[in-house]
């Protein structure tokens, strides 16, 4: 009944590295990951490396650099299922909030003036689904442990990834937290994909939007409610960009209606 | 039914002497004017004169997230361990009117074997309370309680007059028989009375729940369900805090290097958009509005018609959590056509400028 092992690379393009570093911190069970899938490749775990077919690749980063586009093109060519996990891979991640091409070179010259790259040219942050095709996505920054190990057995047992389409408010009721945002403090739960365990505001810290935007949020209506309770118009549009990355293109014209 | 009568001193001892061989639930402040039914250590915590918890009672029957059974080659192996043996103190009559309600959906007709069993395992002492501007159960005649408790505190100036609403209620007071005193003076009745009186002058809260389910039929196209979905931040929290909302998901959870899986479930709620979407992606409610009319239509026509009283219980818990201001409270009086100062008709006004 047993097939062959699960060929499995993790990757890391743009991006603080935290995701494939939380795949790591999953201490207890390493053991068993490495025991029930192949990995081939993971470069922050182990030296010997092989850039070969998979049958799943995990994506961290966004594609901030020409070399991103070519080793992310790679991937796609050698992998079975491409799996876009955290945010930078998802929205683009912080790096991906200047969404205006004019608005990013100006940006890139007053960070770096007019310094000529050598070994790779960079380009404006975005997700990696700009460029190839996205199997399943693993929404956070960085992803969640229980998370990832849900979605490696599914994968291990050929079921697809549980999708994350509740905003963070569900797991924060579920355990019977005092909304924030009713007390009139700036916090993004309502529009932010859920799956973390409302983990900021179980510790009376508002959500920052960490996991991304939840589809369906409604923005329009916090966006007032935000400014109704005297918050600065760009006060309010900056937290929201924060972690949308090129999604806040979508959003913003909700904002203008 | 028997009545008698128990010294607001000997509460504690009381409660003490009963939950030796069980845990005992009670409301506790968890926030400044936010409480919440927690397991009780210190008596100390327990605060008697909370209005409201965030969670309902229903969080001890049903979790919010729980494993049903784990799943393995051979078959199955369920899982009962949230349906420890529990005495849940301080519960009000809108919250005992609820549980009755979920007793309809999980007890009736098919019987909920991880609801009924911890049902059955737990102990329910109610408690008198005075309402605040969001209580509504005067309206929705749930402010009285005649059934659905095992003991019911009704508190006076130095004692409570302790009703017996079972069996093992009954039990209970007869692990301390010295505590009940069983002579109930005219002065007792008169002060009771009194207190009744007041307690039903204080509501800040009217609302024609007789009327509803007409007014949601003839209101059904109305505009201001529009304006309810446009502030809707569809984040569930009115189904989550509902005492009677009863929806929810199964999931699977596969495990690691084994050969099983835990079967669990979790609160669904039919505001959140992901309710309605079927396979292949179809989703029957995709709009907040949809949605919005579905819960109201539940909770102000469809049980009104059918059982005769709303699936409101009158609890007020929606008009505390929802940072939009839609809650039971305003959605009737838009109904009946008040134009209110909410957010979601000040949005309305702001959007359409």
């Amino acid at each position: 009944m047993k097939k062959d092992k699960l060929k499995i690379g993790i990757y890391e393009l743009t991006g603080c590295a935290g995701c494939a570093l939380l795949i790591l911190d999953c201490e207890n069970e390493l053991v068993d990951i490495f025991q029930a899938a192949d990995i081939q490749s993971f470069l922050m775990a182990k030296s010997d490396n092989i850039d070969g077919e998979l049958d799943i690749a995990l994506v961290e980063g966004s594609v901030s650099t020409e070399k991103d586009i070519e080793e992310l093109m790679d991937i796609r060519k050698r992998a079975e299922i491409v799996v876009a996990i955290g945010l930078c891979s998802m929205v683009g991640g912080i790096q991906g909030r200047f969404c205006d091409e004019k608005e990013w070179k100006e940006n890139f010259k007053k960070v770096y003036g007019d310094i000529e790259m050598t070994h790779t040219k960079p380009i404006q942050s975005k997700p990696i689904d700009a460029y190839i095709k996205v199997d399943y996505y693993l929404p956070g920054c960085p992803i969640g442990k229980e998370q990832f190990l849900n979605f490696f057995t599914r994968m291990l047992r050929g079921n697809p990834p549980e999708r994350y389409p509740q905003p963070v408010c569900v797991e924060c009721k579920y355990n019977e937290n005092d909304c924030l945002l009713k007390n009139g403090i700036l916090c993004l739960g309502p529009l932010t994909s859920g799956g973390c365990g409302a983990i900021c505001i179980n510790h009376n810290l508002p959500c920052v939007g960490c996991w991304g935007p939840v589809e369906g949020g409604n923005w329009t209506s916090e966006y007032y409610l935000l400014k109704e309770k005297g918050f600065d118009d760009e006060l309010i549009k900056n937290k929201m960009a924060n972690f949308s990355g090129t999604k806040i293109a979508e959003v913003s014209e909700q904002l203008i209606k | 039914m028997k009545i008698v009568k128990l010294k607001k001193e000997n509460l504690f001892s009381f409660l003490e002497a009963i939950s030796e061989e069980a845990e005992l639930w009670a409301p506790v402040q968890k926030y400044e004017n936010k409480h919440s039914f927690q397991l009780i250590k210190d008596f100390s915590q327990i605060d008697l004169k909370y209005t409201r918890t965030i969670l309902p009672p229903k969080k001890l029957f049903l979790p919010p997230t729980f494993n049903m059974f784990l799943a393995t080659e051979q078959g199955y192996e369920e899982d009962f361990s949230h349906a420890t043996k529990k005495i849940l103190f301080g519960v009000h009559p809108c919250d005992i009117h609820g549980l009755l309600i979920l007793d309809r959906f999980f007890q009736h007709v098919f019987d909920d074997p991880y609801y009924s069993k911890a049902r059955q395992n737990t102990l329910i002492l109610g408690l008198s309370c005075w309402p605040d501007e969001n209580c509504m159960c005067k309206s929705t005649n749930t402010h009285i309680i005649e059934e659905g408790y095992d003991l019911f505190f009704s508190e006076l100036e130095n004692d409570y007059l302790v009703w017996i609403g079972s069996s093992q209620g009954d039990d209970c007071i007869r692990i301390k028989p010295g505590f009940f005193d069983e002579d109930i003076t005219d002065e007792d009745i008169q002060i009771y009375i009194k207190w009744q009186n007041e307690r039903d002058k204080a509501f800040q809260v009217d609302i024609n729940f007789v009327a509803m389910p007409d007014l949601m039929e003839l209101k059904y196209e109305n505009p201001i369900w529009e304006k309810l979905g446009d502030a809707c931040l569809a984040c569930g929290s009115c189904s989550n805090v509902c005492p009677t909302c009863n929806c929810y998901n199964v999931l699977d959870k596969p495990l690691l290097n084994k050969d099983t899986s835990e079967i669990g479930r979790c609160w669904d709620a039919c505001t959140l958009e992901s309710y309605s979407e079927v396979a292949g992606g179809e989703n029957f409610r995709e709009k907040r509005a949809q949605r919005l009319k579905l819960w109201y239509t539940h909770k102000l026509q469809a049980y009104i018609s059918k059982y005769g009283k709303p699936a409101c219980v009158g609890c007020g818990r929606c008009a505390s959590t929802c940072p939009v201001d839609i809650n039971v409270q305003t959605v009737a009086k838009a109904l009946e056509g008040k134009d209110m100062d909410t957010f979601w008709n000040r949005l309305s006004k702001e959007v359409t400028k």
